[in-house]
């Protein structure tokens, strides 16, 4: 059975190979395939002269960032859809104390994918849509720098996606991965009498990677496009935010994911070739976790700080005033991106590690506090006495700061060793990361979707859907969140598939606000859908109003001018924009 | 204090990154001051190290951004961020939040 299994999967490799072989002598001549290399000579387009292809062949082989802006964000939209699956089943499990619905072993690696998918194949992607969309247009760039390696980086996704799952596949005897998203050592080498020296751990740390590889080949891509071929007129000084935090996230992609890189290849080479890295008598539990967080705290702004300038810039268009101390904003990112490589222990307070160097970590998050709030002030400060206008990207917007508040406060209690030793491993640290990583990350994302969907599509969405779409995830969100907190007081361990009766409620309480978000989901999967195939036609190049305030800018003008351009088709209908009321 | 490119309006800027700054020293002459732990080992050395290297990097990257952004404001018309390439885009006055 086991050769069989191997024999097929060889089998399909080769054939695999052999399609891209014949794929790769088909094509003629490089040169009329793509734009320059280097970004485009004076005097010369940077476009392709010819035309797309079109059908499946277009999206296969794009290089125009627009296109794989749309690519990127399909793929993260659906990993969003399964990672969202994925905690369903689990949210339904612990309605009930014991086991009832899935095994605990399923349980587990459902605990794993779930962290993995949302932070890696959803989160990762959904930014690097926004970003190769739109940061050539925001800073008037003919494309990106280097328009294939940002084809490339895009095409390791999927393979990488379909590794990480590759457990959930029938395939022969391969089972998904149990040691939840920090692979930590032992139990991720396959030491003991576990079973996760199973192959499907090794293939999720290799698809693992393959991610790894494609955000290093794209962060490489964004800061050599930001610094080398903005026009003219973009200067540092008049640089939108979303390119500066875009430009810092790279900046940390670069230094952090080579480490998670070696790691993982230490890891895989522990767990197959017999070294012993993470041995106990060699580099033991505390080197992986040294090494993982030097990556993973990093991660968690290099997750945060693009959604963040998402924010900035959306959310002060519908304040009808330009952001509140911008320059504050811009540095305070940079303070961010360089403090970001300074905290990683905070992750293991609880290891027993040297209290001198624990209390180092404890004053660099504690620093690292002060420019994460000075953005939400500047924020709030932005709306005071503006022209408010509810519209469903500012309602993502405020939610985003809503609950980013709420993640970060109870943050900055995490950061004080006293009360993390207390609070350390229980539910309170996923109630408190999941406001961020969901009441935050994921709003700045619905907030960014609904706002450049009319560019996206051409089309304009139900605006009372988007309404509802909102207000069920900041109910759920909050509902399903504030319960964990309540949980991790109350002493509830995390990553458990069963717990004490005591707990039920609250359980069935985050249960309840995960069904809310469920419903949430679905009313947006309809709403785009439906309004991608058949909402009313985009009319001008500024739906939602902006010249009124002043607020106009260069991804706009840049449509509007294809928009005028573009063959008319004679429609007369009105397109109705999300107009909100003012206040 | 003030010099040609780091002006008053820029070091008002920069504040928002001296705080943290500020949060580093205090906390480096303070575990210098008051040090439970005994000294002179490899990890008092690395205590010190792991405050003052952020320290340092925070400086030096605060000093190269506001020197990039302050330069140009005097060298380039600024516009609206994010408008430059707006059709008939006027350069706005600087004015250091209303």
């Amino acid at each position: 059975m086991q050769i069989t299994g191997q024999l097929t999967l060889t089998v399909l490799m080769g054939l695999f190979l052999v399609i891209i072989a014949a794929w790769l002598a088909r094509i003629e001549d490089w040169r009329s395939y793509t734009p320059l290399g280097s970004g485009g000579a004076a005097g010369e387009s940077g476009y392709v002269s010819q035309e797309k292809p079109t059908g499946i062949s277009r999206w296969l082989t794009t290089v125009d960032h627009k296109d794989i802006g749309m690519l990127y964000g399909a793929y993260g939209v659906l990993a969003f859809v399964v990672g969202g699956l994925m905690i369903m089943v689990m949210r339904v499990e612990l309605l009930d104390p014991g086991m009832t619905l899935i095994s605990n072993s399923f349980y587990n690696s459902l605990l794993t994918s779930h962290g993995i998918t949302m932070l890696f194949l959803f989160g990762t992607p959904i930014i690097a849509a926004f970003a190769n969309y739109l940061v050539p247009l925001l800073i008037g760039a003919d494309d990106m720098a280097f328009p294939r390696i940002n084809a490339i980086a895009f095409w390791l996704l999927p393979p990488g996606a379909l590794l990480i799952w590759a457990g959930f596949f029938p395939l022969g005897d391969i089972i998904p991965a149990q040691t939840a998203w920090t692979l930590y050592t032992p139990l991720s080498t396959g030491a003991g009498g576990g079973n996760q020296a199973n192959a499907g751990v090794d293939l999720m740390i290799l698809g693992l990677h393959l991610t790894g590889v494609s955000a290093t080949m794209g962060s490489i891509n964004f800061i050599a496009t930001i610094i080398t071929e903005r026009a003219e007129e973009v200067t540092w000084a008049n640089l939108d935010i979303f390119s500066w935090t875009i430009l810092t996230q790279s900046g940390l992609i670069l230094f952090a994911f080579p480490l998670l890189g070696s790691a993982l290849l230490m890891l895989l080479l522990d767990r197959n070739l017999g070294t012993s890295f993470f041995a106990i008598e060699a580099g033991g539990t505390m080197l992986w976790q040294h090494l993982f967080w030097f990556f993973g705290h990093p991660e968690v702004y290099i997750l945060v700080l693009p959604p963040m300038g998402i924010v900035s810039y959306v959310l002060p268009r519908f304040a009808g005033r330009r952001l509140f101390g911008f320059k504050f904003v811009v540095y305070s990112t940079l303070a961010i991106g360089v403090l970001s490589f300074g905290v990683w222990a905070h992750h293991m307070f609880a290891t027993g590690m040297d209290p001198r160097l624990r209390a180092s970590f404890m004053a660099v998050s504690m620093a690292i506090a002060i420019p994460s709030a000075v953005k939400t002030f500047n924020w709030i400060t932005t709306l005071w006495n503006g022209k408010v206008r509810l519209t469903t990207p500012m309602l993502f917007c405020v939610g985003f700061v809503s609950n980013f508040i709420l993640g970060g406060v109870t943050g900055v209690f995490l950061a004080s060793i006293p009360v993390d030793l207390v609070l350390h491993d229980t539910y309170y640290v996923v109630g408190h990361f999941h406001y961020v990583v969901m009441g935050a990350i994921a709003f700045a994302g619905f907030a960014g979707l609904y706002y450049w969907f009319p560019m996206f599509t051409g089309r304009m969405y139900q605006r009372r859907l988007g309404k509802i779409h909102f207000w069920t995830w900041m109910i759920g969100s909050n509902i399903t969140f504030l319960a964990m907190i309540v949980l991790g007081y109350g002493g509830m361990p995390r990553r458990y598939a069963t717990y004490l009766p005591k707990f039920a409620t609250f359980h069935q309480l985050a249960t309840l606000g995960a069904l809310l978000m469920f419903v949430g989901g679905l009313v947006w999967t309809y709403n785009f859908v439906v309004s991608w195939l058949e909402g009313p036609k985009v009319q001008d190049g500024d739906p939602w109003n902006l010249r009124d305030d002043g607020m106009y800018t260069n991804e706009w003008q840049w449509f509007e001018d294809r928009q005028e351009t573009a063959i008319t088709d004679g429609g007369d209908e009105d397109v109705v924009t999300d107009g909100g009321t003012e206040e | 204090m003030a010099t040609k490119v780091f002006d008053r309006d820029t070091l008002l800027d920069l504040t928002v990154n001296f705080i943290p700054l500020f949060i580093l020293l205090f906390f480096l002459v303070g575990y210098f001051v008051y040090n439970p732990f005994k000294l002179g080992s490899t990890e008092r050395i690395l205590q010190y190290m792991l405050l003052a290297t952020p320290f340092v990097l925070l400086a030096i990257l605060t000093y190269l951004s506001g020197k990039a952004i302050a330069s140009t404001e005097k060298s380039s018309p600024v516009y609206m961020p994010g408008a430059a390439t707006v059709d008939g885009a006027e350069p706005i006055e600087d004015e250091h939040e209303e």
